[in-house]
């Protein structure tokens, strides 16, 4: 109906605007022997209409999304091929409608995917420029992402929302957020064996290490080192990234079943014991201490997340760890987004190398998922308490989701055995092993 | 970069190393400091609020039941 109702419309434009040519040329003739002015005026006249509508015709979109142009640059002052000014530009907007789709109808990471899905259908939009330095997107970018800060923020919000009470109650289970880390550097040596002996992917072993942090499955780490070491593939690995972290509840559980028996699934662990209070207020001083001597350069991820949960388990500035935990982190949440999203433009994502982002940061995210399980099984052996091998895959960061998918596959195998809170040590010491992992990474390439 | 796959698996055991001392050390200490804290701070949390909750209830609860009592007894 809509429909027709603008072409209706279109079409009785384009009629009008004929006609009246049409009019005044076959007046043309009558008006001979007029002054020069008349002419002139007529002349006016004549563009303002014909010319003018075609014109404006040429600054649509219509226009721009049919017509490719030589010699446009976008917001860096690239050239935009043509195939990326036309048929691009609509991939991308169909790519970004379905984030829309999976964040709506599916509630994958909505609080980011709508964000960076929006950012990416403006970043889309041509001759607008958004993305280019004194456009909205390019504005946030350079304010907050080309510089790290964002992530940074994000962090500290995320340590203020963290609750370090499981993992103190058993610490053990803290190595295994190390083992999972194996996604990370596991998948390093294998991206780098792909770009050296095949001609699949051509990517720099700065890339490749930017790549492969996808396997911490940690949304603003991943950002923060993209940014630092392949600025050019940030796009392709903050959507990947917050995708992969997003379908945790798919890409597991088939992990997790194939690599233990259904014994080990169904193994019941010792109730923890309560944590002192002094505990939780220490931890984060015991782990900036740590990263003080041992990695410096791992301290701005570490210093903003610890900051972040002294200010919550210091339990006298409550309003500033709630400031925190909500206003601020959805603030920068939505800037970060809006960022991140300004990478979507097609000239940036539809490349070559984004295809194989993806599916090494797949890969990356099953082989950190399967070494958690095994460290697990392994500490089971060994360990005078029993562990289910379960919580082993929640070592990838992805909080809480790792450990609720941990709850809900050991609960398939043993109604009743709640390993909620069992997994969420693996899980947030995921959360500081992937920020070590992301300062190892930094101090080789500095 | 001549040879990236060697590079990247010494990075790979540098990186996966550190990750794990530092994770390591980090297990050792908590499990020190859970052990110091239990020993000069003994169920701290517990007992002030605990103890003094129930303490408070308790006096309270009286408290209550002798004004209903008392409130009966005048109705009466």
């Amino acid at each position: 109906m809509k429909k027709s109702i603008i072409a209706g419309l279109l079409l009785f434009f384009a009629l009008f605007a004929g006609q009246a040519t049409a009019s005044e040329h076959a007046a043309a003739p009558s008006h001979v022997s007029a002054t020069a002015q008349h002419t002139e005026e007529a002349e006016v006249h004549d563009k303002s209409i014909w010319e003018l509508l075609k014109s404006f015709y040429k600054t649509t979109g219509i226009y721009a999304f049919t017509t490719p142009q030589d010699g446009v640059v976008n917001g860096e002052g690239e050239e935009v091929s043509s195939f990326h000014q036309t048929w691009g530009r609509i991939i991308m907007i169909g790519i970004t409608l379905l984030l829309f789709y999976l964040a709506i109808a599916k509630g994958f990471e909505p609080l980011l995917l709508i964000p960076i899905g929006f950012g990416g259908l403006l970043a889309n939009i041509p001759m607008a420029n958004m993305t280019g330095d004194h456009g909205f997107l390019g504005v946030i970018y350079n304010a907050g992402i080309a510089n790290e800060f964002f992530p940074l923020l994000i962090f500290m919000g995320v340590g203020a929302m963290t609750d370090f009470g499981p993992m103190l109650a058993n610490p053990k289970t803290a190595l295994l957020g190390g083992a999972a880390q194996f996604g990370i550097f596991g998948t390093l040596v294998g991206a780098a064996a792909l770009s050296q002996f095949t001609p699949l992917f051509d990517f720099s072993l700065q890339d490749c290490a930017a790549i492969s942090i996808i396997g911490g499955a940690d949304g603003p780490t991943s950002i923060f080192i993209a940014t630092k070491l392949a600025p050019d593939l940030l796009g392709a690995i903050a959507v990947a990234a917050y995708s992969y972290m997003a379908l945790v509840p798919v890409i597991q559980p088939p992990i997790m079943k194939a690599l233990t028996s259904k014994e080990e699934r169904m193994i019941v662990m010792k109730q923890q014991r309560k944590v002192h209070k002094l505990e939780k207020l220490f931890l984060p001083l015991i782990v900036l201490g740590l990263s003080i001597l041992l990695l410096p350069e791992s301290t701005p991820l570490i210093g903003a997340f610890t900051f972040g949960n002294f200010a919550k388990e210091s339990g006298v500035v409550d309003r500033l760890s709630d400031t925190m935990q909500n206003a601020l982190i959805n603030i920068v949440t939505i800037l970060l987004g809006l960022g991140v999203g300004s990478k979507l433009a097609a000239e940036k994502f539809l490349v070559g190398d984004t295809l194989g982002i993806l599916i090494l940061g797949l890969v990356a995210f099953a082989v950190g998922t399967a070494a958690g399980v095994l460290m697990a099984k392994l500490m089971n052996k060994f360990s005078d308490e029993p562990i289910n091998p379960l919580i082993g895959a929640a070592g990838v960061s992805a909080v809480p989701m790792a450990a609720r998918v941990v709850n809900k596959v050991g609960m398939e195998s043993k109604p009743g055995n709640i390993l909620l809170m069992h997994a969420m040590g693996p899980n947030v010491s995921g959360v500081i092993g992937s920020a070590v992992a992301a300062g190892v990474l930094i101090s080789i390439f500095n | 970069m001549e040879n990236m796959v060697a590079e990247s698996f010494k990075y790979m055991v540098l990186g996966m190393g550190i990750v794990f001392t530092f994770l390591y050390i980090m297990v050792i200490v908590l499990q020190y400091q859970a052990k110091l804290i239990a020993k000069y701070f003994p169920e701290e949390p517990d007992q002030p609020s605990g103890g003094a909750s129930t303490g408070l209830d308790k006096k309270k609860v009286a408290a209550v039941i002798a004004a209903i009592q008392h409130h009966k007894n005048i109705g009466k």
